[in-house]
């Protein structure tokens, strides 16, 4: 892997075995959330739509 | 490797629109990017109606919102927001973006009734406000406090934005503890920028911001009660990375996320340019909702000379930065203000808090190893 585009993705794979245990932390902790009375009407503003688009829009361009 | 997909070109379907109901702020924080934050200019109502026309019928397709911002929008009044939103239908997310120094059992009523999302810009505890002031200089703090004190008092769920001016270690994790307490759900960390009529530097020490990320990420994984919006994006990346789906992440087309002004002039992409002019660029609107319909304006995006040399830059990064995947090509107001143009790649901002904030999970990810080591590549 010598392309410098690969540089991150390569540091990524690399700790794996760390970053396993944290994804499925995040995980749990998205479902707790969830779980959580009255989350359907929670404040996930628009700048933050991702719990509920795949697209991820809102990470980009968020107004600020 | 193949470059990264995603983020090509500009959509003609905004999952929300930005609206100003007025351009007058109570507040003059020393970081606002706002030109005309001490003026009352408002909205009228047929600048609503023109976005509803549009924005009625995306949401019957899809998730649109409109998110009342840019200005304090509170200040406008309840009367004429309310007159504002009611050419939208109910298929229509409304959200408000807000210093909360005005809300009261009325805004909280109003907010309720109307199911008005609401999310308050503070920066933390006492301390940490202190670029936040009204135009005698008397601090905001008390006020943003007893603000939200009545959307907990009315069971409001709300979010949060912080404005950090100098990211550093020590500081995330009160942070943290503060928003936890604060009773937000949500929280977005947004480091100082250097935009609009702010001019301060945003230049920070590289290991600073990258520490700054790294306490964050492990306070929030002692307690992942919030949703806390950096660690949520740069998760879900590493998670793509090690699944193999990384490039499914970005959205297929950038989100034009029209900014419309007061006078219904639209601007795309970034808010932060709306009320601005520039020698070359001119104002930087792609035409107003009264003359045409926003679908229409959406149409022919790059049209706007300034968004076509934005989506040239946008092609620069993905052919050039390795942080493309999870950045998705940095923002529009970011390059103007810092570059003076459009087509540039790297600016503070997206050190500050795309590439020293992926790299600051990935320490903390390494500080979980045996032993701890470290960054090889800072060894
Ligand atoms: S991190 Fe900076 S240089 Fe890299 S893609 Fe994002 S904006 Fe472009």
């Amino acid at each position: 892997m010598s392309d410098p585009l690969d540089l991150v993705v390569a540091q990524i794979r690399d700790v794996r075995d760390e970053l396993v245990p944290l994804l499925e932390e995040a995980r749990a902790a998205r479902l707790a959330r969830s779980e959580e009375p009255g989350a359907d009407s929670g404040a996930v503003c628009a700048w933050n739509h991702f719990e509920n688009i795949p697209t991820f829009f809102n990470w980009n361009n968020r107004p600020r | 490797m193949a470059l990264v997909n995603g983020m090509r070109g500009l959509s003609r379907v905004p999952s929300y629109v930005v609206m100003q109901p007025t351009t007058l702020c109570n507040l003059d924080c020393a970081y606002c990017y706002l030109p005309l934050r001490s003026a009352d200019r408002r909205m009228s109502v047929a600048v609503a109606r023109a976005v509803a026309a549009d924005g009625n019928e995306w949401a019957r397709h899809g998730r649109f919102s409109v998110v009342w911002h840019a200005g304090e929008p509170t200040a406008a009044g309840r009367e004429h927001l309310a007159a504002l939103m009611a050419p939208f239908s109910a298929g229509v997310e409304q959200h408000i973006q807000t210093n909360a120094t005005l809300i009261d059992d009325a805004w909280c009523e109003f907010f309720a009734a109307r199911r008005l999302r609401v999310s308050v810009s503070v920066d933390g505890p006492p301390d940490c406000n202190d670029d936040r002031v009204d135009r005698a200089g008397r601090a905001a703090y008390p006020r943003i406090e007893r603000g939200i004190a009545a959307l907990r008092r009315h069971g409001l769920p709300f979010a949060a934005l912080c404005v950090v001016a100098d990211p550093r270690p020590g500081l995330a994790a009160r942070l943290y503890d503060y928003f936890l307490d604060l009773g937000c759900d949500t929280l977005g960390i947004n480091v100082e920028e250097r935009e609009g009529v702010n001019g301060r530097d945003n230049r920070h020490d590289a290991a600073a911001v990258r520490a700054f990320w790294a306490e964050l990420a492990a306070a929030w994984r002692a307690r992942p009660r919030l949703h806390l919006r950096e660690l949520e994006w740069s998760l879900r990346y590493l998670d793509a990375v090690l699944s193999g789906t990384a490039d499914d992440l970005l959205p297929r087309q950038l989100d034009p996320i029209p900014t419309v002004g007061w006078d219904g002039a639209v601007v795309l992409l970034s808010p932060e340019l709306a009320g601005f002019t520039d020698a070359g660029y001119g104002d930087f609107s792609s035409g107003n909702v009264l003359d045409r319909g926003l679908s229409e304006l959406l149409a022919q995006p790059t049209g706007t000379r300034w968004v076509g040399e934005f989506v040239q830059g946008v092609e620069a990064c993905r052919a050039s930065c390795p942080y493309f995947g999870f950045c998705g090509g940095g923002h529009a107001a970011n390059r103007y203000f810092e570059h003076g143009r459009f087509d540039g790649t790297e600016t503070e901002h997206c050190r500050n808090s795309k590439i020293h904030l992926l790299e600051g999970v990935l320490d903390h990810v390494r500080s979980t190893r045996p032993g701890g080591s470290p960054d090889p590549r800072r060894a």
